[in-house]
């Protein structure tokens, strides 16, 4: 209970209004957790979201931003 | 002696280029994130004016002006907003990066968020690798401080080595001091200087200097973004500002503005006059071809003023006031599946949007897109369906005197053939689709001045580029005329015209003059509604043919500059295709159903 705690909860499942922190932005080939890197999104951040239908919209830090449900599914936060 | 030669580099590495001795100007790169202010610091430093928008992606190009600073004369260059300079880049990070590591520049300012702290000093930490003298500018700070973000900036300067200014640039606080530190500039001492990596280094030191309290304002502006962005809200809110840009553009530019010019000034004044002082040319060659049928102001003056400049102007206002307010970008959110069943993502929304102002410059936004494919798919929809600003004009122009359910029907027609023609373009061409990550810039209430500096512009660059078209068209036009070629053209074409589209013989000339320009045809189509010549059903196939038509000659330019000749060519026949079978298809489906406008 407490490893997958830990590891964090994926942003596509988590309900508008939730804060926490960024866990782990999951890498892959397409590059996709670099230029969610460079706008903020790394492990630690603080993030709350906004929005979840019909895209994810969130805020990481001090930036609005919106995202396709695949891109939310590897952005893993630490709720709080 | 080797020993001293060290020294003296050392000493001369340290010692600020603005003080060295040049045989050139001093040539300053603007460099930050997207949606930052760059572009009024350009316009601040240089007094020129650089586009101004409130999204990220404004600025494509590399401009450059000349500053004076002191006695100093410098050249600023303003770049693209970039997020990053190593790893995986956009076009837009390539060409800033090129810049910076081969010599275009000697110092760099840069401007940053001063919200965004984080983000900012990641660039900060990679420009300290390419080696060039810098100076940081929180700009913005008034809306960091609604926000409740603080940034100690005398301590942040103490640790980076590098001048630090605070500033608000719309305001123009802090354009002083900026110019004061230019000799002060210097290498940040950033990640590598700690031996750290970019992210880490911009963590921790962002988290030291920065404090964020509780958000004291903002209640307001955090209910509006929610109320466009919820689709609940958003898609009504939608329907009201189409419905407000149709009345404005539509209703008051196109028929009232237009009305009092066309009908007012140039039937009743303008044209009476010219054709009077025509008479005294003795030769009626000449006579014809200033006041004639294809004259130079009967028809080349009286299009562009009379019909498409009341409505390219109404539509720059409401066009500039959506693109300072923040709004656009939120569109993607609602707009991404639909993109993505083109091989887009809603971030495709940008250039769409923009290439109602202008398609060639919203050619050139494609960059934005994440992926050579999804630059090709949208630069052919742009080139297919996306109306620009002085052709929208017309086309309400015309459909808005006959019936909306017109209007309507040509958007839906052309709306369902964008999306088919992205749908295989989707499945046929090689590649991929980026993922949708879009910035959301804040919502904010547009400058007047700002909304009226870009506007003016705009309609000075359209007066500049489009009138003397307009003119070269209507010469052009009546040299076709009086050597006959007009007639063997249209003789040519009857069987398309008049056969398939049902349009009257002449609308084959108006196809001719929507090559030169778009809208320069769509003038030709609004007077032949006005004459009587077209039928509801004629303006609707009309319309829908040359909305899908061929791009103007500026735009097919600008294709094949981005994207090649064979590509452009191989646009150009495929749009010409799509464009006739549709117009066909339509004027086939209302005769079918017995429809009538």
């Amino acid at each position: 209970m407490t490893s997958i705690r830990s590891r964090g909860v994926s942003l596509a499942k988590l309900n508008p209004g939730t804060r926490g922190r960024i866990a782990h932005v999951a890498r892959d080939l397409t590059g996709c957790a670099e230029r969610l890197a460079v706008l903020g999104v790394t492990p630690g951040a603080a993030i709350r979201v906004l929005q979840t239908f019909p895209g994810i919209v969130f805020e990481c830090d001090q930036t609005e931003m919106a995202v396709e449900r695949e891109v939310a599914r590897a952005i893993l936060v630490d709720v709080e | 002696m080797s020993c001293h030669v060290a020294a003296e580099a050392a000493i001369a590495a340290r010692t600020p280029p603005v003080l060295r001795l040049r045989a050139h100007p001093l040539k300053i790169a603007l460099v930050g994130n997207p949606n930052v202010g760059k572009s009024v610091f350009f316009g601040r430093l240089t007094g020129r004016y650089a586009t101004v928008s409130n999204y990220p992606g404004t600025t494509v190009t590399i401009t450059s002006g000349r500053a004076l600073v002191g006695a100093e004369v410098c050249d600023v260059i303003d770049t693209p907003g970039v997020n990053a300079l190593e790893g995986m880049l956009s076009e837009d990070e390539r060409i800033t990066r090129q810049l910076l590591s081969e010599g275009g520049a000697e110092l760099v300012i840069q401007v940053a968020d001063a919200r965004n702290l984080r983000r900012a000093l990641l660039l900060t930490s990679q420009l300290a690798d390419l080696g060039l003298p810098m100076i940081l500018v929180l700009n913005m700070l008034d809306e960091a401080h609604a926000r409740g973000v603080s940034v100690d900036a005398t301590r942040l300067s103490e640790t980076l080595g590098v001048p630090v200014i605070e500033a608000v640039a719309l305001e123009g606080r802090g354009i002083a001091e900026l110019k004061h530190a230019l000799p002060l500039a210097a290498l940040p001492r950033a990640a590598r200087h700690h031996a750290r990596d970019h992210f880490g280094w911009a963590d921790a030191t962002a988290a030291r200097y920065r404090q964020i309290s509780a958000i004291s304002i903002g209640r307001f502006q955090e209910w509006l973004g929610r109320a466009v962005r919820e689709p609940v809200t958003g898609l009504p809110i939608l329907a009201v500002v189409l419905y407000l840009t149709y009345l404005f553009v539509g209703v008051f530019g196109a028929q009232t503005l237009v009305g009092a010019l066309e009908t007012g000034a140039f039937a009743g004044y303008i044209n009476p006059a010219a054709t009077k002082l025509a008479s005294f040319i003795p030769v009626a060659f000449v006579r014809d071809f200033f006041v004639g049928e294809y004259g130079l102001v009967t028809m080349g003056l009286t299009y562009a003023i009379a019909i498409v400049l009341p409505v390219v102007t109404t539509f720059f206002l409401v066009f500039g006031f959506l693109e300072d307010s923040g709004y656009i970008p939120r569109l993607a959110i609602f707009s991404d599946r639909l993109f993505r069943a083109m091989g887009l993502n809603g971030k495709a929304v940008l250039p769409m949007v923009l290439g109602l102002g202008c398609d060639t410059m919203a050619t050139m936004t494609t960059r934005i897109l994440g992926t050579p494919k999804e630059r090709l798919i949208a630069i052919t929809l742009l080139a297919l369906g996306v109306p620009c600003s002085a052709q929208l004009a017309t086309i309400m122009g015309i459909l808005g005197g006959i019936s909306v359910w017109a209007l309507l029907l040509l958007f839906a027609v052309v709306l369902a053939q964008m999306v088919f023609v992205g749908f295989l373009a989707a499945q046929a061409l090689p590649g991929d689709r980026s993922h949708f990550i879009l910035e959301l810039p804040p919502l904010r209430l547009p400058r007047i001045k700002n909304l009226l500096t870009k506007t003016l512009l705009r309609v000075r660059w359209y007066l500049g580029e489009a009138v003397p078209l307009f003119l070269v068209g209507t010469a052009l036009l009546f040299v076709l005329d009086r050597a006959g070629l007009l007639t063997a053209l249209s003789q040519a074409a009857r069987p398309i015209v008049t056969g398939a589209l049902g349009l009257p013989a002449d609308a084959a000339e108006v196809f001719v003059m929507g090559f030169l320009r778009r809208d320069y045809g769509a003038a030709g189509l609004f007077r032949m509604a006005h004459t009587g010549e077209l039928t509801g059903v004629q303006a609707v196939v009309a319309l829908t043919v040359m909305t899908l038509f061929v791009p103007c000659v500026a735009n097919l330019l600008m294709i094949i500059k981005e994207r090649g000749v064979k590509t452009g060519l191989a646009i150009l026949a495929a749009v010409t295709v799509i464009a006739i079978g549709t117009g066909a298809a339509v004027n086939f489906g209302l005769a079918v159903f017995h429809i009538g406008f």
